[in-house]
């Protein structure tokens, strides 16, 4: 049978989709005839011999047909798919192919039916149905079939990336990838509550639909995290950039009057939560970004909650920190906030002894304890993840990674982990891997640590800028007297001056000019600008103590964290080396590292 | 640079390669009384230093002076290292300086 295609399949296929049934449903062969390219798309005909079905290949098989798996008269083997309505002709259908596998290379010619192939298979009683016309199965089924599926059948599904804010009508199938929890907001029009979850579509697409006040209580319990819903009549805007937390151009509105059905009969193949798994040892670049990282790793240990006092509103927290590792042989402290804590935490605990192996997606890298991670409120855990990076990562610990010694990803500083130093270890550099590479940082900026003196800094400079005391931002001075800060729209009569200068570093390799803010530059300095300024103004006779501050902060070395971008400069690309951090020498850790390179220098020769 | 006098770095095994020469080492103190100072080399050996130790010692100690045995000095000069110091890194430069990049150091 393996050259043929199954029979009466493509009836089987229809019958089959709306049934309330959860069993597995068949495996069909088809022949693909007619194979053209719409779009990113492909359109084709289904052929069982019997029958033909318009059906649709989305863009991820492009590859399968581009390198010739899937061909023209070549027959496929349906994994998942969906019949849907093709809008306007409620008789006919097309089939939405999602998964699929080549079975055979093409063949001569279309298969027709075959007399052979009909006799004994017949007589099964389910064959009743080949008897009938798609459309009068359809029409049967429409009596009694749950209202989800019903809205399966009579609406045509659309595909996320097709919707826009112009669009009419549309009915989108959507798994939820991540439900926020509901937040209470103030603001001049008063008081309301809001929240949101992350749609995910069988391509992959992704959006963000929010719901406000009688819709976010309408629908806070509909939508679980997980579950396949249809949706219609929602609204559609550009996605405010600032917020945006996944890839999509729209975002969703849902009102109280949108629709939002669970697709509860059926077995769907709209996909999981996507991961994007960076190494842990490859964690240092992210150290203090804004953006999300996931992770997977083998669950080390697993700590008792503890509760924090957050900062600004003095809440109490539960906080869990569990201990991953992965085959870069690294791991790494990830903390466990709110319920992830407590719920997912105990649970982990429970477990720990076999060594689950954990996929956490959207995690914060923060530099506690010199590189860690940290859930946010739209981190999402999943526990032994049904992945081929899963059963990976789980046969390299079984195999070996169990009697494996590891190292965290933090140590090498972590003697000086108290004295404010950062992220100073695997991605540590010469200042000449800055000059020597001109194109450093031209997609985004990438980030460093350097050892590295002051070489000089020069005193004829603008060194500062007058700023506003409440939120640093550049002060103008006003008419009368004071000053006035256009961001919080305000007047002061005073401000505070902070630093933004330009420093040459220098170490063996060579020299780079290197931008540094207030913060840094105080480091740099030993004093604060306003300090710096005083010097300066008072500076009379043979002492010039602005000089001598100067000079002694030249000629000092410094562990720096820096980040590299690219400028455009009077139409020019020019490099632009900024500090972001600064931290004296921990000459220990310092010596460790030599040695390091020294032994790793010697195993290379 | 005076090089008429070097002293070699070493640990407690590397000492007995240097008996009658000059050598410097950092201990951890033990012990000590009048004319010497009971110290656990970088490497984890006994070293008695002897000769007049300085009033008062801090955790770690440099000595600089002949190696008698495998595991006694006559220091010459003492000098205190504080209370911390990295013996690990101490003792991979004594391992260096008298293995493979012994050509650097006199």
């Amino acid at each position: 049978m393996e050259n043929s295609v199954t029979q009466n399949g493509i009836a089987t296929v229809l019958s089959n989709q709306s049934t309330d049934s959860s069993s597995v449903r068949p495996e069909i062969v088809v022949q693909v005839v007619d194979l053209k390219p719409v779009g990113n798309r492909y359109t084709f005909n289904a052929n069982d011999g019997k029958m033909k079905i318009k059906a649709m290949l989305p863009a991820t098989f492009r590859s399968d047909i581009i390198s010739g798996k899937i061909q023209n008269l070549g027959l496929i083997r349906l994994l998942d798919y969906t019949a849907n309505d093709i809008p306007g002709k409620s008789e006919e259908k097309y089939l939405l192919v999602t998964k699929c596998e080549a079975v055979a290379p093409p063949l001569d010619a279309e298969i027709k039916a075959e007399i052979k192939a009909s006799t004994g298979i017949m007589l099964k009683s389910k064959q009743e149905f080949v008897a009938k016309s798609a459309s009068q199965i359809i029409n049967e089924q429409r009596a009694n079939a749950a209202p989800a599926a019903r809205m399966a059948i009579t609406r045509r599904v659309h595909p996320l990336v097709s919707l826009n804010p112009y669009q009419g009508s549309w009915t989108i199938k959507v798994r939820v990838t991540n439900k926020a929890v509901m937040r209470t907001y103030k603001n001049a029009r008063g008081e309301g509550c809001v929240f949101n979850v992350e749609l995910t579509d069988e391509e992959g697409t992704q959006i963000q639909a929010t719901m406000f006040n009688a819709a976010a209580r309408k629908f806070y319990d509909t939508f679980q995290m997980g579950k396949v819903y249809y949706i219609s009549r929602g609204s559609l805007k550009l996605a405010n950039k600032q917020f945006k937390t996944v890839q999509n151009d729209y975002e969703m509105t849902l009102n109280e009057n949108s629709e939002v059905e669970e697709a509860r009969s059926e077995e769907m193949f709209i996909p999981e939560t996507k991961f994007n798994f960076v190494p842990i040892d490859e964690l240092g670049a992210y150290v203090n970004q804004k953006e999300l990282i996931d992770v997977i790793g083998v669950v080390q240990s697993v700590s008792p909650t503890m509760s924090i006092r957050r900062k600004n509103d003095n809440e109490m927290i539960p906080k869990r920190d569990i201990t991953l590792a992965d085959e870069t042989k690294k791991t790494v402290v990830v903390s466990l906030w709110n319920d992830l804590a407590t719920g997912l935490g105990q649970e982990l605990l429970d477990m720990a002894d076999n060594y689950p192996i954990i996929a956490i997606k959207s995690l914060k890298v923060g530099d506690f304890q010199g590189v860690s991670l940290s859930t946010v409120s739209r981190s999402n855990v999943v526990i032994n993840p049904d992945s081929p990076e899963a059963a990976k990562l789980k046969s390299w610990y079984d195999s070996e990674g169990k009697e494996t010694s590891m190292s965290t990803i933090g140590s090498g500083i972590s003697s000086s982990a108290n004295n404010g130093s950062r992220s100073m270890y695997s991605d540590r550099v010469c200042l000449s891997h800055f000059t020597s590479n001109p194109s450093l940082g031209e997609e985004k900026p990438v980030f460093f640590s350097t050892r590295a003196y002051i070489s000089f800094i020069k005193p004829d400079q603008t060194m500062w800028y007058r700023a506003c005391k409440t939120c640093n931002k550049k002060v103008t001075e006003a008419m009368d007297s004071g000053y006035w800060c256009e961001g919080c729209q305000k007047k002061d009569e005073e401000c505070s001056l902070r630093y933004i200068m330009a420093v040459k570093a220098s170490d063996s390799t060579g020299e780079a000019w290197c931008f540094a803010f207030n913060d840094e530059a105080e480091k740099i300095i030993g004093c604060t600008a306003d300090e710096l300024n005083k010097l300066k103004s008072s500076e009379e006779g043979e002492a010039n103590e602005f000089q001598t501050k100067l000079k002694e902060a030249t000629w000092s070395s410094h562990l720096f964290r820096v980040s590299v971008s690219k400028q455009e400069y009077n139409s020019e690309k020019r490099q632009r080396i900024t500090v972001k951090g600064v931290s004296p020498i921990d000459f220990a850790a310092e010596t460790r590292l030599l040695l390091q390179d020294i032994s790793k220098n010697k195993t290379s020769q | 640079m005076d090089t008429s006098s070097p002293s070699a770095f070493v640990n407690g095994a590397l000492l007995r390669r240097y008996i009658g020469q000059k050598v410097r080492t950092v201990v951890q103190v033990i012990g000590s009384d009048m004319g010497s100072v009971v110290g656990k080399s970088t490497d984890d050996l006994q070293i008695f230093v002897k000769g007049s130790p300085p009033a008062s010692t801090t955790t770690y100690l440099e000595v600089i002076g002949i190696a008698e045995s495998e595991n006694s000095i006559r220091a010459e000069t003492w000098t205190n290292f504080g209370i911390s110091f990295d013996a690990l890194n101490y003792n991979e430069l004594c391992k260096l300086a008298n293995g493979e990049f012994k050509h650097l150091f006199i």
